[in-house]
């Protein structure tokens, strides 16, 4: 544990550096997210600007659960995202080959190696988006409740995290998965835009449990305005540690059946 | 007697998707898909001592790669028995990993945008390299390499054999008991390449470590490996000596002979004329009959200079690969 702890901190210093190798691009990097990130918050609020109330939830609500999406799409970014995107490159090249032969955890290097520093004002603007929510919804916050939505945002964090290793590790087995690729980027703009709250039936089981990604911004939302029950609280942590041990062991079963490439 | 590497009955076989060209077999390839079982490596059987140096040789497809591949961890065997310094490869151990380290010259292990000496603080870490040992093997290596300008370079500016070079000490520094080296010269000019073999000749004599070598440069296996295996067509065509090896396939003497205009040159029978004008023939003469055939030469035209030598090397390999005959040792 120690010695994964030392690997981390030292691939993150060495994107510092590979960074500020090109100090346009480390510049660059804030630049280019921070525009992104107001790009965003402009399209959120030209759509949610006129509604009061949707499936019960108030524009309180609503800012919050744009903040929260806002939030875990920035900590995706920051950690692990710029790691992971290319696995089926990777895969598909012969490039795990250099990981593979290391002894280091090829997972735990290819997640961690390529954090992305330009992503951090991103998480620093989703926290006004939330302190704005919080004042708009009328929330008194207490230590308890940050810290508890805290967790909520860093498991679902994880579970995006899941979500996203599976379908990368699906090129292990076939040849492209290019299509599910785009399926996932479908998926992710439609339920980060609706809140899993207006799912019924089908669509309920099906973005809650199948592909959760309905449950991402809509639990810690709940949490914040104290509008979660006990047992959908349960079921999302269920829902993230059945999907945890899943990726983890589909990743497994995805480099038992590698073949890396000719050379 | 224990070996380092072993492997019995080895097999490698890969599922290749067919398809008719066009649309149509695209289409057709939709519902009825059909694949084909190619073994990249059959039955192979391999043993090698700690503190050998082994060149493994054959043709591209030929099954180098998919071997090193095995070895290595990197992919599975489809059956036979395989261990690498006691191990099953493709479980990965760390304890396994940290005994052997593997090169690839189409690959790198560097970081591109950081220096060298960067990439080696990582695997000083990976490898868990003492402080000592660390700082005293890239003294070494660096003094064998005379490379302690390129250390605190950027990789990206260095060429392409200076970058091996550094490929090279982050591949040692953890002192592996076993060297997998994949084309390690592949694309290196001259010099390079002399320096790479005369470093890698001093790492096997000098820490005893195994090193398996593929190279398509039959200088590097000539100069480096006294055992040579060959693969054809994923099967093992050969192992035994190497001298030997070129010896058996090395059957003729490539012979320049200059003379003067008059002189007219007769081919002796037996021999291929390779080149000939008014006053130089270049000839090939099997190998047995080189000192009759010049003697004939020498009472039958005025010769001003004459020169033997080996076969091309390259020709001797394209007989190796072409050769459809088992030269088991």
């Amino acid at each position: 544990m120690r010695r994964n702890l030392r690997l981390i901190h030292l691939l993150i210093k060495y994107k510092f550096s590979r960074m500020m190798a090109f100090r346009v691009s480390f510049f660059g990097a804030f630049l280019s997210d921070g525009a992104l990130f107001l790009i965003q918050l402009l399209t959120f609020e030209a759509v949610y600007s006129q509604v009061d109330s949707i499936g019960g939830w108030s524009r309180g609500h609503m800012i919050l659960f744009v903040g929260t999406f806002s939030m875990i799409n920035a900590l995706n970014m920051l950690i692990y995202f710029f790691g992971i995107v290319d696995l089926p490159g990777k895969i598909r090249r012969g490039d795990l080959d250099q990981y593979l032969t290391k002894p280091m955890n090829p997972l735990l290097r290819l997640t961690f190696e390529n954090v992305n520093p330009g992503s951090f004002p991103l998480v620093i603007l989703s926290v006004l988006i939330l302190c704005y929510g919080l004042s708009v919804a009328g929330i008194r916050v207490s230590l308890g409740l940050i810290l508890g939505y805290a967790s909520l945002v860093l498991l679902m964090t994880l579970l995006w995290y899941d979500l996203e290793l599976i379908l990368r590790t699906i090129p292990f087995l076939v040849i492209s998965a290019d299509g599910i690729m785009r399926l996932e980027e479908q998926m992710l703009q439609f339920s980060f835009k609706v809140p899993g709250v207006l799912y019924k039936g089908i669509m309920r089981l099906l973005f809650y449990f199948i592909l959760p990604y309905g449950i991402m911004s809509t639990v810690p939302t709940q949490f914040i305005t104290r509008s979660l029950e006990a047992g959908s609280l349960w079921a999302a942590v269920a829902t993230v540690l059945f999907f945890t041990w899943f990726a983890l062991w589909f990743w497994r079963f995805g480099l038992r059946k590698y073949q890396s490439a000719s050379s | 007697m224990n070996h380092i590497l072993y492997t019995k009955g080895l097999t490698k076989e890969y599922k290749r998707f067919q398809k008719e060209a066009g649309l149509k077999g695209s289409f057709r390839a939709l519902f009825h898909r059909t694949y084909e079982t190619k073994a990249a490596l059959s039955d192979f059987d391999l043993k090698v001592e700690e503190g050998e140096f082994l060149g493994l040789i054959g043709p591209n497809g030929a099954g180098k790669t998919t071997l090193v591949k095995m070895l290595t961890g990197i992919i599975a065997p489809t059956s036979g028995e395989i261990s690498v310094l006691g191990f099953y490869p493709n479980k990965l151990e760390n304890a396994f990993k940290k005994q052997y380290a593997v090169v690839m010259g189409q690959k790198s292990q560097l970081i591109y945008e950081m220096t060298a000496a960067d990439t080696f603080l990582l695997f000083k870490e990976m490898y868990d390299i003492p402080t000592e040992v660390y700082r005293r093997n890239l003294e070494l290596f660096a003094d064998l390499f005379d490379s302690r300008e390129y250390l605190n370079a950027q990789v990206r500016t260095l060429s392409l054999g200076e970058r091996m070079k550094m490929e090279l000490i982050t591949s040692l520094l953890h002192n592996p008991r076993v060297l997998f080296l994949d084309e390690p010269t592949i694309g290196l000019d001259a010099p390079a390449q002399r320096q790479i073999r005369e470093f890698l000749k001093e790492v096997n004599t000098r820490n005893g470590t195994t090193i398996l070598l593929t190279s398509h440069y039959m200088e590097d296996i000539r100069n480096l490996c006294p055992r040579s295996v060959v693969l054809k067509e994923g099967r093992k065509a050969y192992d035994g000596g190497t001298e030997e090896l070129f010896a058996s396939f090395q059957t003729h003497k490539k012979i320049t002979v200059c003379y003067e205009e008059e002189s007219p040159f007769i081919l002796p029978q037996g021999c291929e004329i390779l080149e000939q004008n008014g006053h130089k023939a270049v000839f090939l003469c099997p190998k047995e009959r080189s000192g009759s055939i010049l003697a004939q030469l020498m009472r039958e035209i005025r010769l001003l200079d004459v020169s033997v030598e080996e076969e091309d090397i390259s020709v001797v390999v394209e007989k190796i690969y072409r050769s459809h005959r088992e030269v088991r040792a």
